[in-house]
Protein backbone atom coordinates (compact mmCIF):
# COMPACT_ATOMS: atom_id res chain seq x y z
CA UNK A 1 0.00 0.00 0.00
CA UNK A 2 1.11 3.61 -0.42
CA UNK A 3 2.37 5.91 1.84
CA UNK A 4 -0.48 8.33 2.25
CA UNK A 5 2.05 10.96 3.12
CA UNK A 6 4.16 10.56 0.09
CA UNK A 7 4.07 13.13 -2.72
CA UNK A 8 2.00 11.40 -5.54
CA UNK A 9 2.91 11.35 -9.06
CA UNK A 10 0.45 13.58 -10.87
CA UNK A 11 0.05 15.83 -7.90
CA UNK A 12 0.94 19.19 -8.25
CA UNK A 13 4.28 20.66 -6.79
CA UNK A 14 5.96 23.95 -5.90
CA UNK A 15 9.57 24.78 -7.86
CA UNK A 16 12.08 27.07 -7.24
CA UNK A 17 14.44 27.72 -9.99
CA UNK A 18 17.74 29.58 -9.23
CA UNK A 19 19.29 30.07 -12.08
CA UNK A 20 21.22 32.87 -13.42
CA UNK A 21 21.93 32.07 -16.79
CA UNK A 22 18.89 33.80 -18.77
CA UNK A 23 19.49 30.92 -21.54
CA UNK A 24 19.02 28.14 -19.30
CA UNK A 25 16.26 28.98 -16.85
CA UNK A 26 14.36 29.68 -20.35
CA UNK A 27 14.85 26.10 -21.33
CA UNK A 28 13.70 25.24 -18.00
CA UNK A 29 10.74 26.85 -17.36
CA UNK A 30 10.00 25.49 -21.27
CA UNK A 31 9.87 22.46 -20.23
CA UNK A 32 8.39 23.10 -17.17
CA UNK A 33 5.55 24.36 -18.86
CA UNK A 34 4.80 21.16 -21.02
CA UNK A 35 2.80 19.76 -18.03
CA UNK A 36 1.04 23.02 -16.62
CA UNK A 37 -1.15 21.00 -14.44
CA UNK A 38 0.97 19.33 -12.80
CA UNK A 39 3.27 22.55 -11.36
CA UNK A 40 0.92 24.23 -8.44
CA UNK A 41 3.58 27.47 -8.64
CA UNK A 42 7.08 28.38 -10.42
CA UNK A 43 9.43 31.05 -9.56
CA UNK A 44 12.43 31.69 -11.48
CA UNK A 45 15.44 33.92 -9.24
CA UNK A 46 18.73 34.38 -10.14
CA UNK A 47 20.65 34.75 -7.13
CA UNK A 48 21.68 33.50 -3.75
CA UNK A 49 20.41 36.19 -1.75
CA UNK A 50 16.97 36.13 -3.79
CA UNK A 51 16.57 32.57 -2.89
CA UNK A 52 16.99 32.30 0.57
CA UNK A 53 14.04 35.76 0.42
CA UNK A 54 11.51 33.28 -1.74
CA UNK A 55 12.05 30.52 0.43
CA UNK A 56 11.27 32.37 3.76
CA UNK A 57 8.55 33.96 2.33
CA UNK A 58 6.59 30.79 -0.02
CA UNK A 59 6.91 27.18 0.61
CA UNK A 60 8.38 25.47 -2.30
CA UNK A 61 8.49 21.27 -2.66
CA UNK A 62 11.98 21.62 -4.75
CA UNK A 63 14.83 23.77 -6.15
CA UNK A 64 16.72 23.55 -9.13
CA UNK A 65 20.16 24.90 -8.09
CA UNK A 66 22.29 26.27 -10.45
CA UNK A 67 26.02 26.30 -8.21
CA UNK A 68 27.67 28.98 -9.96
CA UNK A 69 25.76 32.48 -9.47
CA UNK A 70 26.86 35.88 -8.71
CA UNK A 71 26.52 35.78 -4.93
CA UNK A 72 28.10 32.18 -4.12
CA UNK A 73 30.07 29.84 -6.34
CA UNK A 74 30.34 25.84 -6.53
CA UNK A 75 29.49 23.76 -3.56
CA UNK A 76 28.91 26.45 -1.07
CA UNK A 77 25.76 27.40 -2.66
CA UNK A 78 24.35 23.88 -2.07
CA UNK A 79 25.75 23.86 1.49
CA UNK A 80 24.19 26.93 2.73
CA UNK A 81 20.98 26.89 1.26
CA UNK A 82 20.90 23.14 2.67
CA UNK A 83 21.89 24.60 6.15
CA UNK A 84 19.14 27.19 6.20
CA UNK A 85 16.56 25.17 4.72
CA UNK A 86 17.36 21.44 5.94
CA UNK A 87 13.26 20.38 4.54
CA UNK A 88 13.54 21.63 1.18
CA UNK A 89 14.46 19.38 -1.36
CA UNK A 90 17.67 20.27 -4.16
CA UNK A 91 18.24 18.82 -7.13
CA UNK A 92 21.85 21.18 -8.54
CA UNK A 93 21.35 21.76 -12.01
CA UNK A 94 25.14 21.58 -13.26
CA UNK A 95 27.09 22.48 -16.36
CA UNK A 96 27.93 20.15 -19.44
CA UNK A 97 30.38 17.44 -18.74
CA UNK A 98 30.02 18.21 -14.87
CA UNK A 99 28.67 14.93 -13.98
CA UNK A 100 31.17 13.80 -11.22
CA UNK A 101 30.56 17.51 -9.78
CA UNK A 102 26.96 15.82 -10.04
CA UNK A 103 27.66 13.01 -8.06
CA UNK A 104 29.59 14.70 -5.29
CA UNK A 105 27.27 17.35 -4.44
CA UNK A 106 24.82 14.39 -3.15
CA UNK A 107 27.31 14.00 -0.20
CA UNK A 108 26.30 17.79 0.62
CA UNK A 109 22.94 17.42 0.58
CA UNK A 110 21.02 17.56 -2.51
CA UNK A 111 18.71 14.86 -3.40
CA UNK A 112 19.60 14.63 -7.02
CA UNK A 113 21.30 16.01 -9.85
CA UNK A 114 20.45 17.44 -13.72
CA UNK A 115 23.46 17.44 -16.27
CA UNK A 116 22.93 20.98 -18.66
CA UNK A 117 21.64 20.01 -21.77
CA UNK A 118 21.14 15.94 -21.33
CA UNK A 119 17.83 15.89 -19.67
CA UNK A 120 14.03 15.44 -21.46
CA UNK A 121 10.71 16.47 -20.19
CA UNK A 122 10.11 13.36 -18.93
CA UNK A 123 13.92 13.23 -17.02
CA UNK A 124 13.00 16.54 -15.70
CA UNK A 125 9.58 15.68 -14.27
CA UNK A 126 10.45 12.33 -13.02
CA UNK A 127 14.23 13.81 -11.18
CA UNK A 128 12.31 16.20 -9.36
CA UNK A 129 9.30 14.28 -7.80
CA UNK A 130 11.65 11.42 -7.01
CA UNK A 131 14.06 14.55 -5.24
CA UNK A 132 10.80 15.47 -3.46
CA UNK A 133 9.63 11.82 -2.10
CA UNK A 134 13.89 11.13 -0.76
CA UNK A 135 13.64 14.60 1.03
CA UNK A 136 10.49 13.30 2.61
CA UNK A 137 11.75 9.88 3.53
CA UNK A 138 15.15 11.80 4.74
CA UNK A 139 13.07 13.97 7.20
CA UNK A 140 11.11 11.06 8.67
CA UNK A 141 14.07 9.07 9.08
CA UNK A 142 16.00 11.59 11.03
CA UNK A 143 13.00 12.13 13.09
CA UNK A 144 12.88 8.62 14.15
CA UNK A 145 16.59 8.40 14.34
CA UNK A 146 15.99 11.39 16.98
CA UNK A 147 12.53 9.51 18.58
CA UNK A 148 15.22 6.64 19.56
CA UNK A 149 17.75 8.45 20.70
CA UNK A 150 15.37 10.24 23.19
CA UNK A 151 13.77 6.97 24.12
CA UNK A 152 17.11 5.44 24.66
CA UNK A 153 18.05 8.38 27.11
CA UNK A 154 15.09 7.70 28.62
CA UNK A 155 15.64 4.02 29.03
CA UNK A 156 18.55 4.57 30.38
CA UNK A 157 17.11 7.59 33.07
CA UNK A 158 14.35 5.22 34.31
CA UNK A 159 16.90 2.29 34.50
CA UNK A 160 19.36 4.07 36.64
CA UNK A 161 15.90 5.90 38.86
CA UNK A 162 14.99 2.34 40.00
CA UNK A 163 18.22 0.96 40.45
CA UNK A 164 18.51 4.17 42.95
CA UNK A 165 15.01 4.28 43.98
CA UNK A 166 15.55 0.43 45.59
CA UNK A 167 18.88 1.22 46.55
CA UNK A 168 17.73 4.15 48.38
CA UNK A 169 14.71 2.72 50.20
CA UNK A 170 16.89 -0.41 51.74
CA UNK A 171 19.86 2.03 52.97
CA UNK A 172 17.10 4.35 54.19
CA UNK A 173 15.41 1.53 56.46
CA UNK A 174 19.24 0.40 58.03
CA UNK A 175 20.21 4.35 58.90
CA UNK A 176 17.13 5.75 60.44
CA UNK A 177 16.97 2.96 63.11
CA UNK A 178 20.38 4.30 64.73
CA UNK A 179 19.62 7.67 63.73
CA UNK A 180 16.49 7.17 66.74
CA UNK A 181 19.11 5.65 68.64
CA UNK A 182 21.72 8.72 68.89
CA UNK A 183 18.46 11.39 68.64
CA UNK A 184 16.64 9.87 71.94
CA UNK A 185 20.01 9.38 73.45
CA UNK A 186 21.50 12.40 73.44
CA UNK A 187 18.26 14.26 74.30
CA UNK A 188 18.11 11.50 77.27
CA UNK A 189 21.88 12.51 78.16
CA UNK A 190 21.24 16.38 78.05
CA UNK A 191 18.33 15.73 80.52
CA UNK A 192 20.31 13.89 82.82
CA UNK A 193 23.26 15.87 82.76
CA UNK A 194 21.36 18.98 82.47
CA UNK A 195 24.56 20.74 81.49
CA UNK A 196 25.28 24.31 82.78
CA UNK A 197 28.39 24.90 80.17
CA UNK A 198 27.22 27.00 77.13
CA UNK A 199 29.95 24.59 74.92
CA UNK A 200 28.64 21.67 76.48
CA UNK A 201 25.08 22.74 75.42
CA UNK A 202 26.28 23.49 72.30
CA UNK A 203 27.91 20.27 71.24
CA UNK A 204 24.34 19.00 72.25
CA UNK A 205 22.73 20.52 69.84
CA UNK A 206 25.00 20.68 67.08
CA UNK A 207 24.90 16.86 67.65
CA UNK A 208 21.19 17.02 67.49
CA UNK A 209 21.26 19.36 64.43
CA UNK A 210 23.63 16.63 62.25
CA UNK A 211 20.94 13.91 63.41
CA UNK A 212 18.29 16.01 61.29
CA UNK A 213 20.40 17.21 58.52
CA UNK A 214 21.30 13.11 58.03
CA UNK A 215 17.60 12.42 58.60
CA UNK A 216 16.26 14.85 55.78
CA UNK A 217 18.82 13.13 53.67
CA UNK A 218 17.21 9.57 53.87
CA UNK A 219 14.10 11.27 53.97
CA UNK A 220 14.75 12.31 50.10
CA UNK A 221 15.90 9.05 49.47
CA UNK A 222 12.55 7.50 50.30
CA UNK A 223 11.25 10.15 48.50
CA UNK A 224 12.81 9.64 45.86
CA UNK A 225 12.19 6.08 45.92
CA UNK A 226 8.17 6.44 46.58
CA UNK A 227 7.13 8.52 43.93
CA UNK A 228 4.60 6.43 41.90
CA UNK A 229 1.27 7.53 42.92
CA UNK A 230 -0.63 10.71 42.48
CA UNK A 231 -3.62 12.30 44.04
CA UNK A 232 -4.27 14.50 41.34
CA UNK A 233 -6.93 17.28 41.35
CA UNK A 234 -7.75 20.49 39.56
CA UNK A 235 -5.45 22.94 41.25
CA UNK A 236 -4.65 26.62 40.24
CA UNK A 237 -0.77 26.50 39.91
CA UNK A 238 -0.47 30.12 41.29
CA UNK A 239 -1.56 29.03 44.49
CA UNK A 240 0.59 26.18 44.70
CA UNK A 241 3.62 28.36 43.66
CA UNK A 242 2.86 30.91 46.20
CA UNK A 243 2.35 28.34 49.06
CA UNK A 244 5.90 27.33 47.81
CA UNK A 245 7.30 30.56 48.07
CA UNK A 246 6.30 30.69 51.38
CA UNK A 247 8.22 28.12 52.37
CA UNK A 248 11.35 29.31 51.28
CA UNK A 249 10.53 33.31 52.55
CA UNK A 250 12.73 33.30 55.33
CA UNK A 251 15.58 31.36 53.31
CA UNK A 252 15.30 33.95 50.80
CA UNK A 253 15.44 36.59 53.09
CA UNK A 254 18.53 34.98 54.55
CA UNK A 255 20.37 35.02 51.54
CA UNK A 256 19.52 38.60 50.50
CA UNK A 257 17.41 37.19 47.57
CA UNK A 258 14.10 38.77 46.42
CA UNK A 259 11.55 36.84 44.21
CA UNK A 260 9.99 38.89 41.94
CA UNK A 261 6.33 37.75 40.53
CA UNK A 262 4.37 38.10 37.07
CA UNK A 263 2.00 35.51 37.66
CA UNK A 264 -0.91 35.49 35.27
CA UNK A 265 -4.32 35.89 37.09
CA UNK A 266 -5.79 34.43 33.92
CA UNK A 267 -4.01 31.10 34.11
CA UNK A 268 -6.16 27.85 33.23
CA UNK A 269 -6.48 25.00 35.85
CA UNK A 270 -4.24 21.99 35.40
CA UNK A 271 -4.29 18.57 37.18
CA UNK A 272 -1.43 18.40 39.67
CA UNK A 273 -0.93 16.85 43.18
CA UNK A 274 -0.36 19.63 44.72
CA UNK A 275 2.12 18.86 47.35
CA UNK A 276 4.40 16.93 44.60
CA UNK A 277 4.24 20.66 42.85
CA UNK A 278 4.62 22.51 45.90
CA UNK A 279 8.08 20.32 46.58
CA UNK A 280 9.13 20.75 42.86
CA UNK A 281 9.19 24.54 43.01
CA UNK A 282 10.17 24.39 46.70
CA UNK A 283 13.27 22.50 45.16
CA UNK A 284 13.42 25.05 42.48
CA UNK A 285 13.59 28.23 44.26
CA UNK A 286 15.91 26.97 47.14
CA UNK A 287 18.31 25.99 44.30
CA UNK A 288 18.13 29.94 42.68
CA UNK A 289 18.77 30.72 46.32
CA UNK A 290 21.71 28.75 46.87
CA UNK A 291 22.88 29.87 43.31
CA UNK A 292 23.23 33.64 44.59
CA UNK A 293 24.94 33.74 47.46
CA UNK A 294 25.99 37.33 47.48
CA UNK A 295 22.36 38.12 46.89
CA UNK A 296 20.22 38.86 43.76
CA UNK A 297 16.47 38.60 42.28
CA UNK A 298 14.54 35.24 40.93
CA UNK A 299 12.10 36.31 38.11
CA UNK A 300 9.28 34.13 38.01
CA UNK A 301 6.82 33.95 35.47
CA UNK A 302 3.40 31.87 34.65
CA UNK A 303 1.31 32.45 31.39
CA UNK A 304 -0.39 29.74 29.27
CA UNK A 305 0.20 29.35 25.92
CA UNK A 306 -1.74 28.02 23.13
CA UNK A 307 0.63 25.43 20.90
CA UNK A 308 1.40 26.44 17.00
CA UNK A 309 2.66 24.55 14.66
CA UNK A 310 5.77 26.71 14.28
CA UNK A 311 7.35 26.60 18.51
CA UNK A 312 10.65 28.50 17.18
CA UNK A 313 12.67 28.23 20.59
CA UNK A 314 9.87 26.13 22.20
CA UNK A 315 10.28 23.13 19.93
CA UNK A 316 10.99 20.63 22.87
CA UNK A 317 7.15 21.43 23.08
CA UNK A 318 6.46 18.77 20.14
CA UNK A 319 8.99 16.26 21.69
CA UNK A 320 6.74 15.92 24.89
CA UNK A 321 3.52 14.21 23.46
CA UNK A 322 1.84 18.16 23.60
CA UNK A 323 -0.09 18.56 20.68
CA UNK A 324 -0.89 21.78 18.08
CA UNK A 325 -4.14 23.86 19.44
CA UNK A 326 -3.96 22.42 22.94
CA UNK A 327 -3.42 24.87 26.17
CA UNK A 328 -0.75 24.45 28.52
CA UNK A 329 0.69 26.42 31.57
CA UNK A 330 3.90 27.71 31.71
CA UNK A 331 5.82 28.80 34.44
CA UNK A 332 9.53 30.46 34.58
CA UNK A 333 12.41 30.47 36.90
CA UNK A 334 15.13 32.35 36.37
CA UNK A 335 18.13 33.54 38.91
CA UNK A 336 20.89 35.52 37.98
CA UNK A 337 23.21 33.06 38.96
CA UNK A 338 26.84 31.77 37.48
CA UNK A 339 24.69 29.15 35.93
CA UNK A 340 25.67 25.84 34.99
CA UNK A 341 28.68 24.29 33.07
CA UNK A 342 28.18 23.22 29.78
CA UNK A 343 29.73 19.90 29.77
CA UNK A 344 27.46 19.60 32.92
CA UNK A 345 24.25 21.04 31.67
CA UNK A 346 22.73 17.57 30.71
CA UNK A 347 23.65 15.73 33.64
CA UNK A 348 21.46 18.10 36.25
CA UNK A 349 18.75 15.29 36.41
CA UNK A 350 21.06 12.44 36.57
CA UNK A 351 20.64 11.28 40.60
CA UNK A 352 23.35 12.26 42.76
CA UNK A 353 24.41 14.94 40.34
CA UNK A 354 25.49 18.08 42.20
CA UNK A 355 26.84 21.37 41.65
CA UNK A 356 27.68 21.73 45.03
CA UNK A 357 28.74 18.52 46.55
CA UNK A 358 31.29 20.72 49.18
CA UNK A 359 28.02 22.47 50.20
CA UNK A 360 26.18 19.20 51.38
CA UNK A 361 23.97 18.73 48.08
CA UNK A 362 22.92 15.11 47.81
CA UNK A 363 21.96 15.70 43.90
CA UNK A 364 18.34 14.46 44.31
CA UNK A 365 16.44 17.45 44.02
CA UNK A 366 16.35 18.22 40.50
CA UNK A 367 16.42 14.35 39.51
CA UNK A 368 13.02 13.80 42.11
CA UNK A 369 11.98 17.04 40.30
CA UNK A 370 11.72 15.42 36.74
CA UNK A 371 10.37 12.32 38.18
CA UNK A 372 7.53 14.18 39.65
CA UNK A 373 7.25 16.42 36.42
CA UNK A 374 7.49 13.38 34.15
CA UNK A 375 4.71 11.39 35.85
CA UNK A 376 2.50 14.36 35.52
CA UNK A 377 2.74 14.32 32.12
CA UNK A 378 4.70 17.34 31.79
CA UNK A 379 8.15 18.79 31.10
CA UNK A 380 11.07 20.16 32.51
CA UNK A 381 13.77 22.43 30.78
CA UNK A 382 16.47 23.96 32.64
CA UNK A 383 19.28 26.04 30.25
CA UNK A 384 21.79 28.69 30.73
CA UNK A 385 20.48 32.26 30.02
CA UNK A 386 22.39 34.13 27.45
CA UNK A 387 22.57 37.33 30.05
CA UNK A 388 23.70 34.59 32.74
CA UNK A 389 22.22 32.10 35.33
CA UNK A 390 19.52 29.11 35.01
CA UNK A 391 16.03 29.83 33.48
CA UNK A 392 13.91 26.26 34.63
CA UNK A 393 10.22 26.10 32.71
CA UNK A 394 7.91 23.79 33.51
CA UNK A 395 4.94 22.96 31.52
CA UNK A 396 1.91 21.44 32.67
CA UNK A 397 -1.47 20.07 30.39
CA UNK A 398 -4.50 21.89 31.42
CA UNK B 1 -0.37 5.04 89.26
CA UNK B 2 1.79 6.10 86.36
CA UNK B 3 0.09 4.62 82.36
CA UNK B 4 1.72 1.41 81.68
CA UNK B 5 3.87 1.15 77.99
CA UNK B 6 4.41 -1.74 76.03
CA UNK B 7 7.33 -0.97 73.49
CA UNK B 8 7.51 -3.69 70.85
CA UNK B 9 10.93 -3.34 68.74
CA UNK B 10 13.48 -5.70 67.71
CA UNK B 11 16.22 -3.32 67.81
CA UNK B 12 17.58 -3.88 71.40
CA UNK B 13 19.66 -0.63 71.38
CA UNK B 14 16.64 1.84 70.45
CA UNK B 15 14.26 0.18 73.09
CA UNK B 16 16.68 0.52 75.72
CA UNK B 17 17.26 4.22 75.18
CA UNK B 18 13.72 4.73 74.36
CA UNK B 19 12.65 3.09 78.04
CA UNK B 20 14.81 5.19 79.73
CA UNK B 21 14.09 8.06 78.28
CA UNK B 22 10.34 7.58 78.82
CA UNK B 23 11.21 6.98 82.02
CA UNK B 24 12.78 9.83 82.46
CA UNK B 25 9.74 12.53 82.20
CA UNK B 26 8.75 10.77 85.55
CA UNK B 27 4.97 10.46 83.72
CA UNK B 28 5.16 6.50 82.56
CA UNK B 29 6.12 2.96 83.20
CA UNK B 30 7.68 1.09 80.37
CA UNK B 31 8.05 -2.14 79.34
CA UNK B 32 10.53 -3.35 76.79
CA UNK B 33 9.61 -6.46 74.53
CA UNK B 34 12.17 -7.22 71.42
CA UNK B 35 10.54 -10.71 70.06
CA UNK B 36 7.69 -9.31 67.92
CA UNK B 37 6.06 -13.37 68.61
CA UNK B 38 5.82 -12.72 72.32
CA UNK B 39 4.02 -9.19 72.15
CA UNK B 40 0.59 -10.35 72.76
CA UNK B 41 1.76 -12.87 76.03
CA UNK B 42 3.78 -9.93 77.12
CA UNK B 43 0.65 -7.36 76.61
CA UNK B 44 -1.71 -9.41 78.54
CA UNK B 45 0.65 -9.78 81.16
CA UNK B 46 1.60 -6.46 81.27
CA UNK B 47 -1.80 -4.71 80.29
CA UNK B 48 -0.55 -1.26 78.96
CA UNK B 49 -2.61 1.67 78.54
CA UNK B 50 -0.87 2.26 74.93
CA UNK B 51 1.90 -0.07 72.80
CA UNK B 52 4.65 1.97 70.63
CA UNK B 53 5.06 -0.60 67.64
CA UNK B 54 7.76 -0.68 65.51
CA UNK B 55 6.89 -1.57 61.40
CA UNK B 56 9.22 -3.90 59.71
CA UNK B 57 10.75 -6.56 62.26
CA UNK B 58 12.16 -10.26 61.46
CA UNK B 59 9.96 -13.07 61.84
CA UNK B 60 6.83 -11.10 62.38
CA UNK B 61 5.81 -7.73 61.41
CA UNK B 62 4.36 -4.82 63.24
CA UNK B 63 1.06 -5.07 61.25
CA UNK B 64 0.81 -8.63 61.67
CA UNK B 65 1.39 -8.09 65.82
CA UNK B 66 -1.64 -5.54 65.39
CA UNK B 67 -3.87 -7.71 64.31
CA UNK B 68 -3.24 -10.18 67.11
CA UNK B 69 -3.67 -7.71 69.52
CA UNK B 70 -7.29 -6.29 67.87
CA UNK B 71 -7.90 -10.32 67.68
CA UNK B 72 -7.63 -10.49 70.94
CA UNK B 73 -10.80 -9.59 73.24
CA UNK B 74 -8.63 -8.48 76.39
CA UNK B 75 -6.53 -6.37 74.20
CA UNK B 76 -8.68 -5.25 71.23
CA UNK B 77 -9.09 -1.64 72.79
CA UNK B 78 -5.26 -0.95 73.34
CA UNK B 79 -4.31 2.08 71.18
CA UNK B 80 -1.36 1.30 68.93
CA UNK B 81 1.31 3.94 67.79
CA UNK B 82 3.18 2.16 64.55
CA UNK B 83 6.93 4.00 65.51
CA UNK B 84 8.05 3.86 62.45
CA UNK B 85 11.39 4.57 59.58
CA UNK B 86 9.22 3.38 56.49
CA UNK B 87 7.01 6.55 56.76
CA UNK B 88 8.96 10.50 56.24
CA UNK B 89 8.48 13.02 58.72
CA UNK B 90 7.11 14.97 55.82
CA UNK B 91 4.37 12.01 54.85
CA UNK B 92 3.91 11.71 58.35
CA UNK B 93 2.79 15.26 58.60
CA UNK B 94 0.89 15.16 55.53
CA UNK B 95 -1.88 12.57 56.62
CA UNK B 96 -1.78 13.93 60.23
CA UNK B 97 0.29 11.12 61.43
CA UNK B 98 -2.96 9.18 61.40
CA UNK B 99 -3.64 6.45 58.57
CA UNK B 100 -6.96 4.92 58.81
CA UNK B 101 -7.19 4.81 63.01
CA UNK B 102 -3.60 4.34 63.42
CA UNK B 103 -1.53 7.00 64.19
CA UNK B 104 1.93 6.88 62.80
CA UNK B 105 5.48 8.63 63.97
CA UNK B 106 8.37 8.80 62.04
CA UNK B 107 11.38 7.32 63.32
CA UNK B 108 13.60 8.98 63.95
CA UNK B 109 11.71 11.82 65.77
CA UNK B 110 12.21 14.43 68.22
CA UNK B 111 11.11 13.34 71.73
CA UNK B 112 8.56 16.30 72.38
CA UNK B 113 6.86 15.14 68.96
CA UNK B 114 6.22 11.48 70.32
CA UNK B 115 5.31 12.90 73.83
CA UNK B 116 2.50 14.58 72.22
CA UNK B 117 1.52 11.69 70.17
CA UNK B 118 1.67 9.62 73.33
CA UNK B 119 -0.50 12.10 75.68
CA UNK B 120 -3.32 12.35 72.91
CA UNK B 121 -4.15 8.35 74.47
CA UNK B 122 -2.71 8.65 78.15
CA UNK B 123 -4.21 11.71 79.32
CA UNK B 124 -7.68 9.59 79.12
CA UNK B 125 -6.71 7.62 81.47
CA UNK B 126 -4.70 9.76 83.72
CA UNK B 127 -7.97 11.15 84.64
Amino acid sequence: MADPNSIQYFEPISILIVEDNEIDHKVLEAMLSEAPPLISRLKTVSSLASAIKSLSSDQFDVVVLDLNLPDSRGQDTLKQLNKMYPDVAIVVNTGAYEDELGVKTLGFGAQDFLVKGKYSTYILNKTLRYAIERKRLEIELKQAYHKLKETQAELIQVEKMKVVGSLASGIAHEVKNPLAIILFGITYLSEQIKPKNKEVQLVFENIKEAIDRANNIISDLLNFSKINHLNKRKEDLNEVIEKSIMLVKHEAERSNVHINKNLDPNLPEVEIDRNRIEQVFINLFLNAIQAMPRGGTIKLKTYSHQIQKNTGEMSWIHDNGFKVGQRIVIACIEDQGCGIATEKINKVFDPFFTTRPTEGGVGLGLSVSKNIIDIHEGHIAIENQRKGGVRVSLAFKT
Amino acid sequence: MLPRILIVDDEKGFTDILKLTLEATGKYQVQVENNPQHAVKMALQYRPHLILLDVIMPRMEGPDVAIEMRNDEKLKEIPIIFLTGTITEDEALEVGHKIGKHTFVSKPCHLEDLLNAIEEYILPFSD
